[in-house]
């Protein structure tokens, strides 16, 4: 029988705040997972960001949509119990607490995997479940700074920059789903669960895609440094000034024959010190100067962008987020995402960037209210009585509220 | 029953370049999966990036790990025929072209799912595969500029700034890694296969994990801009300087509260102008002054940080150099940089794979291939070809090798 979503039939019990998890398990949702959402009497702290509609955070609806929600105070035995009974019928369970918060809650791989010997747990954090570092108190730019991003990020004698979204949080986010889909695809071939630990660190290491081999390997002769607005090793590859507008070009191999006959100045072309992308790396000054010469000269950067596109040089205008949402690009491959809320009415987000052809559509979903499905999920999922819910209740074990 | 890895038996046929694709394709390697990359006769553009020590490249090392290599003319019939022959036994073709390419080769998502219906094919690009800006040469940079993330990075008013690193290639490699193992997975569940469409634009714009909304839900009022050493929108979220080193401050949940009591600043607690964190971004200057205020008072950014983190729970870290991060403690002891012993290079340096399975700790041991090492290989076990056929097809200039 052929299975009417991807994830069709996968259980999976969320622990997870913020960003970098709820991302994940929004994905699995995407894909038809079944998602219970477990939050803290107070909420996910993410319902505190902006923007805010009577006090429901839309903040937190991007990062939560399709997942059911409960609401239980973790440190009571009594919650603990819902979870452990919860999770001996899950597939997969995700978290992102600090390392050892877990453990705290009787909810550890040591205890979970004797629960249910299947479950692929998964815990993302920003250091990882070991090491020095693990216990701190971690954010998506914490991980930048001790991944040696951020020191990559602005001009070489100034101050570093950042880039304002949590790159970090989001793309842990997909490996996190990666590496459970996996782990589920193991399983199905006989595997048995495992545990997964993932960390922004790493995640975030692994982008130097450049930077650590070729300090290595050139036995630090190469620094990598941040190197402003144009690129540190490659020219020209960064970012020019076309009248107020502002473009990216990049001409590497035969794209540099190119763009020198496109700006007039096939003098370069003969010239030593442009005669390979190392010579021109060497002398990007120059290199940089000609570029911009010519964008001046253009003056335009409608036209100057049309001269560089159609001449097949890669360069591309900095656009803004509203600009990018309003790109016909955009608009044809419905990047933008209208979801629906019972509170918002519409808002936009990000699409998911995972395409299938045999799911082509994005599924109708909503984020869940705080503790929206308790009752139905210890009713339905667990039989518990009309009475034992309202006990839970009173006793402060559950709550809900409309946000 | 033993398996190696997770995706052991998964076979693989892999048409990538540069970095996005190779980067998926050594996910899925060092998981286990068999992986044949085939590239041209001059080959791939990655083997001419530095650092490069007798013609072998550590970039290209780097980003091939664990791939078996055919080295053959795509343009010619033969060539051809014979990636048809390999379609038909693999379960994953990759492919980072740009749009048309792979149809100029017969190898496109109609041509190759008549080879194999059961094939999930995955067409990484920059741009996606159709819409006006599909076709367009397309490098990390150029993703980043049309979803909006290099305008929002760098100071304001500024020039924007390019991150030194290719996070969107490396990251979409990993989304395309994500999107294979879900069909994998729909596969074995009894799905057919598919095609998998993955573009950095859709990947870089997916990082916005606030601005698109934020923009859209304040009905236009809020406009994200790039900020230069603090969040657009929150506060105290930034960078700071202590002395002559820098950190970054994380202090918009609950550890407001602790950050306000190690500045003396208990009266804002109870002052409606820092009562979350939206409103203390627009008074973020009165707070500035004092975290700048507070910081002048250390002796140096290690100090500051170990006051905020460890005796007040304040995240904040220093601001760490490539070379710092290698040898860091925390780094040495999860192994986050991996050395590799390549044939020609010798050791290389680079980051390991971050994800991690309990039932699969150690690493695998994996080499980089030569261009066209697995030539012969490949074509005699897999597809039953006579050694005279093979040598043929070398004297014809379909297939080549190179000790690079």
């Amino acid at each position: 029988m052929v299975p009417q979503s991807m994830f069709d039939g996968i259980k999976v019990i969320d622990f997870s705040h913020f960003v970098a998890g709820p991302h994940c398990t929004k994905m699995l949702a995407e894909h038809g997972a079944e998602v219970i959402k477990i939050e803290p009497l107070s909420g996910d702290p993410a319902r505190m960001l902006p923007m805010h509609k009577e006090g429901r955070s839309a903040f937190y609806v991007q990062h939560n949509v399709g997942k059911k929600t409960m609401s239980l105070d973790l440190a009571r035995p009594e919650a603990q119990k819902i979870c452990h009974d919860l999770i001996k019928d899950a597939d997969v369970v995700v978290e992102n607490f600090s390392p050892g918060v877990m453990k705290r809650h009787n909810m550890d791989w040591e205890t979970l995997k004797t629960i249910n010997p299947n479950l692929v747990m998964c815990s993302i954090s920003c250091f990882g479940q070991d090491g020095p570092l693990s216990t701190l108190p971690g954010y998506d730019y914490i991980g930048q700074s001790y991944a040696g991003i951020l020191d990559m990020n602005g001009e070489p004698d100034r101050a570093p920059v950042f880039a304002d979204l949590t790159f970090g949080d989001v793309s842990s986010g997909t490996h996190a789903y990666a590496a459970i889909v996996a782990a589920l695809f193991h399983r199905f071939r006989g595997g048995p669960g495992q545990h997964l630990d993932l960390c922004l660190q790493e995640i975030l290491f692994s982008y130097h895609e450049m930077n650590v081999q070729l300090y290595h390997a050139s036995a630090g002769a190469f620094v990598p440094k941040r190197s402003g607005s144009s690129h540190g090793v490659a020219a020209p590859a960064g970012i020019f000034k076309c009248n107020e507008r502002y473009l990216f070009v990049l001409a590497l191999g035969a794209q540099w024959d190119k763009l020198a006959k496109t700006m007039g100045r096939e003098d370069m072309l003969s010239d030593p010190r442009f005669a390979d992308l190392a010579a021109r790396g060497a002398n990007k000054e120059a290199v940089n100067k000609a570029v911009q010469s010519w964008l001046d000269s253009i003056g335009d950067p409608d036209e100057a962008l049309k001269i560089l596109q159609d001449a097949r040089i890669p360069s591309a205008p900095i656009l803004s987020v509203p600009e990018v949402m309003e790109h016909p690009h955009t608009k044809a491959r419905n990047m933008v995402r209208t979801l629906v809320d019972p509170v918002w009415g519409e808002l936009k987000v990000p699409r998911t960037p995972l395409r299938f052809s045999a799911f082509p559509d994005t599924p109708e979903q909503t984020a869940g209210f705080l503790g929206e499905h308790n009752h139905e999920i210890l009713s339905e999922v667990l039989g518990y009585s009309a009475q034992q819910i309202a006990a839970l209740e009173s006793e402060g074990v559950i709550n809900a509220k409309h946000i | 029953m033993t398996r190696k890895h997770v995706l052991e038996g998964v076979r693989v046929l892999d048409f990538s370049h540069f970095v996005a694709g190779p980067h998926c394709t050594r996910l899925m390697a060092e998981a286990g999966a068999e992986v044949i990359k085939v590239e041209a006769q001059i080959g791939e553009a990655a083997r001419h990036l530095p650092v490069i020590k007798d013609g072998r490249s550590g970039y290209f090392i780097q980003h091939n790990r664990g791939k078996k290599n055919l080295c053959l003319d795509l343009r010619t019939k033969e060539g051809q025929e014979i990636c048809h022959e390999l379609i038909k036994t693999v379960d994953v073709v990759i492919e980072n072209f740009t749009p048309g390419v792979m149809k100029k080769f017969n190898m496109d998502w109609e041509a190759v799912s008549k080879v194999n219906p059961d094939v999930i094919m995955c067409s990484i690009s920059c741009l996606g595969q159709e819409g006006p800006l599909s076709k367009l040469p397309g490098f990390d940079y150029i993703g980043q500029a049309y979803s909006g993330v290099l305008g929002m990075t760098g100071e304001a008013g500024g020039y924007p700034a390019l991150s030194g690193m290719a996070f969107g290639d490396i990251s979409t490699g990993a989304h395309a890694y994500g999107a294979i193992v879900t069909a994998l997975y729909h596969k074995v569940m009894g799905g057919g296969g598919q095609f998998l469409d993955i573009a950095l634009l859709d990947c870089l714009f997916s990082y916005h994990e606030m601005n698109v909304q934020v923009f859209d839900a304040s009905g236009g009022a809020q406009v994200p801009q790039r900020s230069g050493h603090q969040h657009a929108f929150v506060a105290p979220l930034g960078l700071f300087k202590c002395k002559e080193d820098y950190l970054i401050i994380v202090a918009i949940g609950a550890q407001w509260n602790n950050l306000v009591k190690l500045l003396g600043r208990e009266d804002w607690l109870d002052d409606p102008r820092f009562a979350n964190p939206l409103v203390r971004n627009e008074n973020r200057d009165e707070i500035n002054v004092e975290i700048e205020r507070w910081l002048s008072t250390v002796s140096d950014v290690t100090e500051a940080v170990r006051i905020l983190v460890q005796d007040n729970h304040v995240p904040a870290a220093p601001i760490l150099s490539v070379p710092e991060v290698m040898e860091h403690p925390h780094m040495q002891q999860r192994g986050i940089v991996q050395t590799v012993n390549d044939r020609v290079f010798g050791d290389v340096k680079i980051p390991g794979t971050p994800l991690r399975y309990s039932q699969y700790p150690e690493r695998l041991e994996l080499q980089a291939p030569f261009l066209g090492e697995h030539n012969e290989e490949i074509l005699r076990d897999q597809l039953g070809y006579s050694a005279e056929k093979i040598e043929a097809l070398k004297t014809s200039g379909v297939l080549s090798e190179k000790n690079i």
